[in-house]
C-alpha cells in the first residue's frame, strides 16, 4: 500500500510527541533531578550519597552529611578558602569530583 | 453559437487535471502547492526541533544556578538509551545528566524509527539538522563564491581515495554505540558524553574545550565536504534507529519498469546511499528524509509503502 509522504511526516510527529504527552498523561515525566514532579525542591538527606547531585552546593553536603568544611577540603586536597555555595559539578578537578564525594562518603557512612 | 471545446484541449489548459502517466516526468505543481512541498515541511518541523531547544539552552544560560533551570540535556533520547539498564536494575535511578524525560524520549525514537523509519534523525534531530544546514551553506557559497567552488573541488578530488573507506567506516557507529551502552551499563555514567558533540553543543551554558568540541568542530567542517559525516559514520542513536527499522513496515520502493535510472534520487540522498540501483530502500542507514523521493523526476518511480514488519516486504 502506498503511503502520502505528507501522511508519513504527520506520522513522525504524531508518535513522537504522543509518546511525550502519554508518558505525561501517566505522570511519568521529569525534565529535572532539582525538584519532584510536585515542584518540591530535592535536597540531600545524609542517608545515601547516591542522592548527590553535581548541581548540589557543597555547602549544602557538609551541613547534610554532618562533615566539617576542613575535612571535606583536606580529604579532596581543595583550596581552604574555597567558596561553599559554588556548585560541586563547578568545582571538578583531577582530585575531587561528584562520583568521587559519593564514593568517599559511601565509605564514611559503612564506618 | 454554441462554441466546443474539446475535453482533452480543456485539461491541458489548465494544466492540472489530466492525470501524469508512470514513468513520465513530473510536472512543477501549480499555485500554492509549489511551496508546500514535503521538503519544506521536514524543515520547518527541524526547526522547530531545534528552536525548541536553543530556547532552553538559552533560559538555562540565564538561569544558571537556579533552581528551576532545565538542561537541554534532558532532551536526549540517547541519554534514556544509556541509562535505561541503570535505570532497570536499580529499581528507578538514573544516571547523571539524565531523567526521566530521556528515558521518555528514548521509546518515544524507539517507536517512531520501528513505525516510521529512522525518522527521528531526518525530521526532528537537531544535530543532523545543524550538519545539512552546514551542507547548504556550503554548497550556496559554491553556487556564488567561485574561490569556494574551488576549495571544495580541490578537497573533494584530494579525498576521493577514501571513498573506499566509506562502507567500512559506516561501521564505526555501531562500536560507538556498543562502548556507549556498555560503559554505562557497567560504570553507572554517561561515558560517551566527553566525546559527544551534541552534548558540546547544548550545554553552552558551561562552554568547555573538552573533545566533545573537538568532534563538533570536525563535524561541522567536514560537513562542508560530506553530507551529515556524524550520522553516516559516528552516531550510536542512528545506529539503534537503523536497526529498529529495519523491521519496521515502511520502506521506499523503486519500480525499475518506470525509473530511467537518472540518478538524481542518489545525488540527494544525505546518507549517500545508492538509492537508483535498489528495488527496495532498507538500508539502516535510510534516515526517511524522503529526499531522494522529492528530488525523483518520474512519476511513480519512487514510492513509500506500507508492507508487514519485517517480512521482507
Amino acid at each position: 500500500m502506498k503511503v502520502n509522504p505528507f501522511a508519513f511526516g504527520a506520522l513522525v510527529l504524531v508518535l513522537f510527541l504522543g509518546t511525550v504527552l502519554v508518558a505525561q498523561t501517566a505522570d511519568f515525566w521529569a525534565v529535572s533531578g532539582k525538584v519532584t514532579s510536585s515542584g518540591e525542591k530535592i535536597a540531600a538527606t545524609g542517608t545515601n550519597p547516591d542522592e548527590i547531585k553535581g548541581w548540589m552546593t557543597l555547602d549544602e553536603v557538609s551541613r547534610a552529611y554532618g562533615i566539617s568544611r576542613e575535612e571535606l577540603t583536606g580529604q579532596f586536597s581543595l583550596p581552604k578558602d574555597l567558596d561553599f555555595t559554588k556548585q560541586i559539578k563547578d568545582l571538578e578537578s583531577d582530585s575531587f569530583s561528584p562520583e568521587k564525594l559519593r564514593a568517599w562518603l559511601k565509605q564514611r557512612l559503612t564506618r | 453559437m454554441e462554441v466546443w471545446f474539446p475535453m482533452v484541449n480543456q485539461s491541458r489548459m489548465r494544466g492540472s487535471v489530466e492525470p501524469l502517466k508512470l514513468g513520465s516526468v513530473r510536472r512543477q505543481r501549480p499555485g500554492v502547492r509549489r511551496v508546500l512541498t514535503i521538503g519544506g515541511l521536514r524543515r520547518t518541523v527541524q526547526l522547530g526541533f531545534a528552536g525548541f531547544i536553543i530556547y532552553i539552552a538559552v533560559l538555562q544560560a540565564a538561569e544558571r544556578g537556579s533552581s528551576t533551570a532545565v538542561s537541554p540535556e534532558a532532551f536526549c533520547p540517547f541519554g534514556g538509551l544509556e541509562g535505561a539498564y541503570r535505570f532497570i536494575t536499580s529499581g528507578g535511578q538514573t544516571i547523571p545528566h539524565t531523567h526521566l524525560s530521556n528515558l521518555v524520549l528514548a521509546a518515544a525514537f524507539l517507536v517512531t524509527a520501528f513505525l516510521a523509519r529512522s525518522a527521528f534523525c531526518g525530521w526532528i534531530c537537531p544535530l543532523g539538522f545543524l550538519q545539512e544546514l552546514t551542507s547548504g551553506i556550503s554548497r550556496l557559497l559554491q553556487r556564488r563564491v567561485p574561490a569556494a567552488r574551488s576549495i571544495v573541488a580541490a578537497v573533494s578530488s584530494r579525498g576521493k581515495p577514501l571513498a573506499a573507506l566509506d562502507r567500512p567506516l559506516r561501521l564505526l557507529k555501531y562500536a560507538v554505540l556498543l562502548w556507549s551502552l556498555v560503559g554505562a551499563a557497567y560504570f553507572g555514567v554517561m561515558v560517551f558524553r566527553d566525546f559527544d558533540p551534541w552534548a558540546a553543543l547544548i550545554t553552552i551554558a558551561a562552554p568547555s574545550l573538552g573533545i566533545g568540541t573537538v568532534v563538533l568542530t570536525v563535524t561541522l567542517v567536514a560537513s562542508l565536504f560530506v553530507d551529515r559525516p556524524w550520522c553516516r559514520y559516528a552516531c550510536p542513536l542512528g545506529a539503534v534507529g537503523g536497526l529498529v527499522a529495519r523491521m519496521g513496515p515502511i520502506y521506499l520502493k523503486r519500480e525499475s519498469e518506470h525509473c530511467k535510472g537518472c540518478a538524481v534520487c542518489s545525488r540527494r540522498c544525505p546518507m549517500g546511499l545508492d538509492v537508483h540501483s535498489a528495488t527496495t530502500i532498507k538500508s539502516p542507514d535510510c534516515i526517511g528524509c524522503l529526499e531522494c523521493l522529492e528530488s525523483c523526476p518520474r512519476e511513480g518511480a519512487l514510492d513509500l509503502r506500507l508492507g508487514l514488519p519485517g517480512m521482507g516486504r
